[in-house]
């Protein structure tokens, strides 16, 4: 799900480019010189992966996989989604060049929303532990992301209310096939490859004014 | 599963005009200015002057009408529901009642108005990277001061993407060789989910080969290139013309000629 050019007012175009700078900032720090191929590398991955059309009756939907994104690199998923949106808007114009900041928001954040339902998975003791939380950190990631979406329809005009709870409705059926196919991936990875997955440890605790330090994973 | 999709966005760069030659510095900027002002725009005269610029810039680049059928088809998808929703919903007195439903002309006006300035911006964008070489778009990125650590994450993304979807299109023969039908059912999802997370089994071994690769080629986190831009005096013409055009959009939009698609709009 992208918004398109040509639709929100300036200022939530400006809060979108503000809010992603912010976050983007924040998200890369300390980024060492050997992560920049390998972000880019799962990055090239998930950008072909959404472009897996799902048949859903007689349509189809293209899978969003931000939840997965955010499952796998954790923190270093924003800046990730960051690289995809703008390819994305170069090479097939969706979304486009002025919306790249609220696009990155809205699908960045729901990422990073997902890593943080990803990272509750610890304080449980369940058979299935990855599918479930799996499940839910794509159910939470595609659901966060309709909601900012939504939020930068409704901000920008009156005219605009009835169609942002259009959009937040086709989230609904999207979050179920979200849910399913990151929960199956998330199983998978387990099984085959734990180290693909991001946050294997318990989250380390950290004094407050550190709280932004990103991998844990390596 | 994926229809064929060029991903190759520069394939036509190496096509003789004066939007391929412009240098790539000039052009990404002027073009984003450009489009800055169009995603401005409150007037419906104004974003149907803009799409005729549109029209023209893409038209002097001599890049082919299907080059952009793909882009131009998402914002018609992504747009359609705004025109069935917004001329009944717009706030405030309809103008008359079609099957029951209160219909607003102001919403129409407001969906149009999103419509002209969507393809406007689209087909610029288009234009601007569909007439250079993908490398030089991004080298000229990073001269305009967007940080390398980005710029160097798009190229190798890029790279990579042609890589792996190779890898996804065999992975996709063989699952539907061995009798995968996909259908709209939770055995479906369950497989692309496995599939996407083959994938990635797969891409992580290659990150560290690449990494290593990278460094035997002595990689030490900084792009370099041989290319070197130069600007001639037309660069500046084409420039001065952008620029200018884009301050007459926004300023005829602002002058108040013409009635605003939307009241409430900032």
């Amino acid at each position: 799900m992208h918004i398109s050019e040509g639709i929100l007012s300036a200022p939530v175009l400006t809060a979108g480019f503000a809010g992603t700078a912010v976050l983007a900032a924040g998200t890369m720090r300390r980024l060492d010189m050997e992560e920049i191929p390998k972000i880019s590398v799962i990055t090239s991955v998930f950008f072909v992966a959404s472009l897996i059309k799902v048949p859903v009756g007689p349509a189809s939907v293209h899978l969003i996989l931000n939840g997965l994104v955010g499952i796998v690199l954790g923190w270093r998923a924003f800046p990730a989604i960051m690289l995809g949106i703008i390819l994305q808007a170069i090479i097939f114009g969706h979304g486009g060049v002025t919306v790249i900041g609220v696009n990155t928001l809205m699908l960045g954040g729901g990422a990073l929303v997902a890593y943080g339902v990803w990272q509750l998975r610890h304080r449980f003791h369940l058979r299935q532990r990855e599918l479930v939380f799996g499940a839910l950190a794509g159910a939470a990631g595609t659901i966060s992301s309709g909601l900012v979406l939504a939020l930068a329809l409704v901000t920008t005009g009156e005219a605009f209310h009835a169609i942002a709870a259009t959009v937040l409705a086709a989230h609904i059926p999207i979050m179920l096939i979200e849910a399913a196919v990151v929960g199956a991936c998330a199983e998978f990875l387990q099984r085959i490859k734990p180290d693909v997955l991001a946050g294997q440890q318990l989250p380390r605790q950290r004094p407050v004014a550190d709280s932004a330090t990103p991998p844990s994973r390596e | 599963m994926s229809d064929a999709v060029a991903l190759d966005i520069d394939r036509y760069a190496h096509l003789e005009s004066p939007v391929q030659r412009w240098d790539p510095r000039f052009k990404i900027a002027t073009l984003a200015v450009l489009v800055l002002a169009i995603a401005l725009l409150q007037t419906l005269p104004a974003a149907g002057l803009a799409l005729v610029l549109a029209a023209f810039l893409l038209g002097l680049s001599n890049l082919p009408a299907r080059f952009l059928t793909h882009g131009l088809g998402f914002v018609v998808v992504f747009l359609l529901p705004f025109f069935l929703v917004m001329p009944f919903s717009y706030p405030g007195a309809p103008a008359f009642e079609l099957l029951g439903l209160p219909f607003a002309w102001e919403g129409l006006r407001l969906a149009l108005l999103i419509f002209l300035k969507a393809l406007a911006i689209v087909m610029i964008s288009f234009t601007a990277f569909g007439s250079t070489r993908f490398d030089l778009s991004m080298l000229a990125l990073q001269r305009l001061k967007c940080p390398s650590v980005v710029v160097q994450m798009l190229l190798f993304t890029y790279r990579y993407t042609f890589v792996f979807l190779g890898e996804m299109r065999r992975m996709y023969t063989s699952m539907r060789a061995r009798g995968f039908v996909p259908g709209t059912n939770l055995a479906t999802l369950r497989i692309y989910g496995h599939f996407v997370g083959t994938l990635l089994v797969r891409s992580f071994d290659r990150t560290d080969r690449v990494y290593k690769a990278m460094l035997s080629k002595g990689y030490r986190g900084e792009l370099h290139s041989l290319v070197t831009f130069q600007a001639v005096p037309a660069d500046y013409v084409k420039t001065a013309a952008g620029l200018v055009l884009a301050f007459l959009l926004l300023s005829a939009d602002r002058a108040g000629l013409w009635v605003r698609a939307e009241t409430g709009w900032f």
